[in-house]
């Protein structure tokens, strides 16, 4: 029974945030090592011994997080959603590790203890790691670079983390209301982002099959984008204004081709990958490397270029 | 956006005019639902008068291609104008779908 409490509850609410995530952006592979990221971390704090009562938690809130923060630099998370269930599930893996190291060494604790532990500190562990994950991917979707969400993230959480352990109130009532606002905050945020999700599904997708209809029909000098490409003559070499040109034609096919497996996933079809796709990202990857910072940024007009780009990418394999 | 629906037998006619955008995809939607039934095992789309789709259209096109997936039954869209057929194309959607160019070249 003991076990049950200890590290049932946090897997079960993992499947409920997996189940919120209507656009199915969360890779079970992805999700499985990130659960697996927790539980390693948590062996290795244990086997340390870290015990201080400030110094363990900002320990456990840094190694938890390491993960979905790769994940989330790497591109592998794009969005609000998969970021907070990827974190969400390191710290889930990482307080049942914790809790089945307890049980064992603890086996004569009352099964209150289990509950607080199964429902209150294991969501503490999950939901810490979430906020990181989701305020790290609001900064960037303010498109700020620096270390400026991830160190507020890290404090907040760490302050989150030291009170929930110091239990300045009944430990019951405190399980109770870390699990009802934890569930009333994660419903509030997924629907936000699935809106924000959708608005740039919608906006995007239209505008983008838009200009290449008109570059396939090499009518793109027509358009205003195409005046624009036009008027950099006068700044870049012609084989640079080509490299621009294929840079866009080629991403504008491909991130179509993404949003159109992010919907088919949507609606558990299998996704589409096209022969050919391992060489066009390829492709991709060198224009983008030969039109470099400059290329990057004169293109910023024509092609919203966020940290999402790199993500959606990651639907077409 | 306007949807008629003509059922003969197991098979259904629905006819889209107008556009099928962010701002109407949710009526597009019911009005689909409510026009197929148990017993349709067959839908034909008549898309000649349907002159704008967005993503939320072709989201809307995917649920109907799931639902009559797990029925057993078809699918089939026919006579897109070419603005609308080159959205299919370019997005990969025509593997997806059975588009025809006309009614008279579905295969029953």
């Amino acid at each position: 029974m003991e076990i049950l409490f200890s590290v049932i509850p946090v897997l079960v609410f993992l499947v409920f945030l997996f189940l919120l995530d209507s656009f199915k952006l969360v890779f079970k592979g992805v999700l499985f090592a990130s659960l697996s990221w927790g539980v390693l971390m948590a062996t290795l704090l244990y086997l340390l011994n870290v015990s201080h009562p400030v110094f363990a938690p900002v320990a456990e809130e840094l190694l938890k997080s390491v993960f979905v923060l790769y994940l989330i630099r790497r591109g592998k998370a794009g969005f609000i959603i998969d970021a907070a269930i990827y974190g969400f599930a390191s710290g889930a893996g990482f307080a049942l590790a914790e809790n089945l190291f307890y049980l064992n060494a603890i086996p004569e604790a009352s099964i209150l203890t289990w509950i607080v532990r199964g429902f209150g500190t294991a969501f503490m562990h999950g939901g810490c790691t979430a906020i990181v994950a989701m305020l790290v991917v609001f900064g960037k979707s303010l498109d700020q670079k620096g270390l400026l969400f991830p160190i507020l993230a890290f404090i907040s959480v760490s302050i989150i983390h030291y009170t929930f352990n110091l239990f300045y109130i009944n430990p019951v009532m405190q399980t109770l209301g870390i699990v009802v606002l934890l569930a009333a905050l994660f419903i509030l945020i997924f629907r936000y982002s699935e809106q924000r999700l959708h608005n740039w599904l919608e906006v995007e997708f239209s505008s983008e099959v838009a200009m290449l209809n008109m570059m396939n029909r090499g009518e793109m000098l027509s358009t205003r984008a195409g005046k624009y490409l036009d008027s950099l003559k006068t700044s870049f070499p012609p084989e640079s204004i080509l490299d621009l040109y294929c840079y866009i034609q080629l991403y504008l096919e491909l991130s179509i081709k993404a949003k159109r497996n992010l919907m088919l996933r949507e609606n558990d079809f299998p996704v589409v990958v096209e022969d050919d796709i391992d060489l066009k990202l390829a492709e991709l990857k060198a224009l983008k490397k030969r039109i470099g910072k400059v290329g990057e940024i004169t293109l910023m007009p024509l092609l919203s270029m966020n940290y999402r780009d790199l993500w959606k990418l990651n639907l077409l394999k | 956006m306007k949807l008629t629906a003509e059922k003969n037998g197991s098979e259904v006619l629905l006819k889209i005019e107008g556009r099928v955008d962010t701002t109407n995809y949710g009526e597009f939607e019911s009005s689909v639902n409510n026009a197929i039934t148990d017993e349709i095992k067959t839908i034909l789309m008549d898309c000649s008068e349907m002159n704008y789709i967005s993503s939320s259209g072709l989201r809307v096109f995917l649920v109907i291609q799931k639902k009559m997936m797990a029925s057993g039954g078809k699918f089939k869209l026919f006579g897109m104008q070419n603005s609308i057929k080159e959205i299919f194309d370019i997005s990969g959607f025509s593997k997806i779908f059975e588009i025809y160019p006309d009614q008279a070249s579905i295969v029953k």
